[in-house]
């Protein structure tokens, strides 16, 4: 058993003998309110979904999931295919990648897992860690050099993040997948 | 036949939860024809916000509740039509499986804390998916139409107008609690955590030109002004006078006579969650000492009900406020805040009437969840 903190987007829980897809999950901790992790779940037998809040600490049957590396071959429309070592292909949709979709762009070169439930996929991880490019931000208006000061800025696929003020237009910057924060300057990755 | 609801209170420190949970229960059965029994697993705090109760019974009514002992370890019994565990507490392993072999699995509830944040209503209502075919919800209370609301009893607002208008009433009570009202004076109740803020604001009091009777009931801040005091330990019916500040120690009062306590001041000191809100309908001027959390979690929680209260004051009036209030949370500089808050006393005053108008216009906790539960039924009808 694992806590309602402990699962992670991606992971698969049996509740009441079902299997629920997390495909989000925030965690909140305020004043005396108890920690919560509200949840958007999927129901992998009939595809039915809901939104739903757990105490952080109340207990959940994980699923062990089969895993498997893959990479992104191509988006048309709503489809994202990936294709793993042998060449098998895997069709999924946006609205099965809600955890990961904003750091989905065409041309990622990121090393995903597709997840599987009973043979089928059901969704894909990304690395914790991904570098992607600044596509537009405004210029600095302070000149701040310490990283503490935060702007908006847009990555290809229109995603927006939070990046330190010194960042600029074609900037390469790491993100952390599990919270989309912005953890750093980098170097373009190598082709 | 009365609708059954079982309400677990486990009481964590002060009196707030079961403040609370005591006040809910007597709505429910008073306004909503529930039968009502209230899980308590400690009945010396019971007895304080509820002094005729008996703090051995294992089972007693009061007000037409079963007020009964939360036994260690539990004791098997048929679970009500609504369960309630009030603040997150974990309902007895016993219980839950009783639930869940219920013919007619009852309505679960998970009562929160109050919280004017955001993601209070994106989680109000909420279910929480559980085995054995049981359906709990989040139930949070709030300031928006998007949450719970708050505890308001049907006749409070009739009640505290009535008080508020009638002067001998007012000093009636007064009297019953020992206190006469000096003439001239502004009463102001304390109700506080132990508060670093407090001595330069009572000798700033004690330097004002309009002189203040503060009202003390016992409690965990009496120290403080012990301390200030210069005095021995301070016991109800202590009276101190320094300048033009008059300090009195009252004994720790049940909820109706607080409510009349804090409709008689003219500013109200409070803290916690329950006489929070009882200081809103009120109609009066507060200053709210908020329950302090490690790493400082109770800041965010603060910051999210000022935003509500200050939004329809004026920037000179908001920027009081909040100054103030932060003061008093961080324990340093109220007095120093204090005569800006003075210096716009009116506006406050009359946005404190307004706020309470606004939050008397959306139904109250006990019906939205006895409306909740109705939905329920229909639903899965």
């Amino acid at each position: 058993m694992k806590t309602a903190q402990e699962m992670k987007p991606n992971s698969v829980a049996l509740i009441d003998g079902q299997p629920w897809l997390i495909q989000k999950a925030e965690f909140t901790k305020s004043g005396r309110n108890s920690a919560i992790v509200k949840m958007k779940l999927k129901n992998l037998l009939n595809g039915s979904k809901t939104e739903t809040v757990y105490k952080a600490d109340d207990k959940m049957e994980p699923v062990i999931l089969e895993r498997k590396e893959v990479n992104l071959s191509y988006i048309s429309g709503d489809d994202y295919v990936f294709m793993d070592p042998e060449y098998n292909s895997y069709e999924l949709r946006a609205e099965d990648l809600e955890s990961v979709l904003p750091f989905i762009e065409e041309g990622m070169t990121d090393v995903c897992e597709a997840v599987f439930f009973e043979g089928k996929v059901i969704s894909v991880d990304l690395p914790t860690t991904i570098v992607r490019q600044i596509t537009y931000t405004e210029n600095s208006a302070r000149g701040d050099t310490s990283g503490k000061v935060m702007k908006t800025a847009k990555l290809s696929n229109g995603t927006e993040v939070k990046v330190a003020d010194f960042c600029n237009i074609d900037d390469w910057i790491e993100i952390d997948t599990r919270d989309g924060s912005y953890k750093g300057r980098t170097q373009a990755p190598q082709a | 036949m009365r609708v059954t609801w079982d309400i677990f209170c486990s009481v964590v420190d002060n009196y707030g939860d079961i403040g609370v949970t005591w006040r809910l229960a007597r709505q429910l059965v008073a306004e909503h024809e529930c039968a009502v029994r209230l899980w308590v697993d400690d009945l010396a705090a019971f007895a304080r916000v509820c002094p005729q109760a008996d703090a051995q019974a294992l089972v007693q009514w009061q007000a037409g509740v079963e007020v009964r002992h939360w036994p260690q370890p539990w004791q098997a019994c048929e679970p009500a039509a609504v369960v309630i565990e009030a603040f997150a507490c974990s309902l007895p392993g016993a219980y839950v499986e009783a639930m869940a072999a219920k013919a007619v699995r009852p309505l679960w509830l998970n009562l929160e804390y109050l919280s004017a944040e955001d993601w209070v209503g994106g989680c109000h209502g909420l279910p929480s998916l559980q085995p054995g075919g049981l359906q709990k919800f989040f139930f949070f209370p709030g300031f928006t139409a998007a949450t719970g609301g708050l505890l308001r009893e049907a006749a409070l607002l009739a009640e505290r107008c009535a008080f508020q208008a009638d002067a001998a009433a007012q000093a009636a009570f007064l009297a019953s609690l020992g206190v006469e009202r000096l003439a001239g004076a502004q009463l102001v109740s304390l109700f506080a955590y132990e508060n670093g803020a407090l001595a330069e604001w009572l000798s700033l009091l004690s330097e004002g030109a309009v002189p203040t009777q503060l009202l003390v009931p016992e409690g965990r801040v009496l120290a403080d002004v012990q301390a200030w005091l210069g005095v021995g330990p301070l016991q109800a019916g202590a009276q101190h006078r320094r300048g033009a500040l008059q300090v009195q120690v009252l004994p720790f009062v049940e909820q109706a006579a607080y409510d009349r306590l804090l409709w008689s001041c003219e500013l109200n000191l409070v803290r916690g969650e329950d006489s929070f809100v009882r200081a809103q309908w009120a109609g009066r001027p507060m200053l709210w000492h908020i329950y302090p959390q490690e790493e400082g979690a109770h800041w965010d929680k603060l910051e999210a009900f000022l935003a509500h209260y200050c939004a329809s004051l004026s920037p000179q009036a908001a920027s009081a406020l909040r100054a103030a209030w932060h003061a008093w949370n961080a324990g340093s500089a109220l007095a120093q805040a204090w005569p800006a808050v003075q210096a716009v006393w009116p506006e406050l005053l009359a946005h404190a009437e307004q706020w309470c108008e606004l939050q008397a216009a959306r139904p109250d906790l006990a019906r939205r969840l006895e409306q909740f539960y109705r939905n329920w039924l229909s639903y899965a009808a």
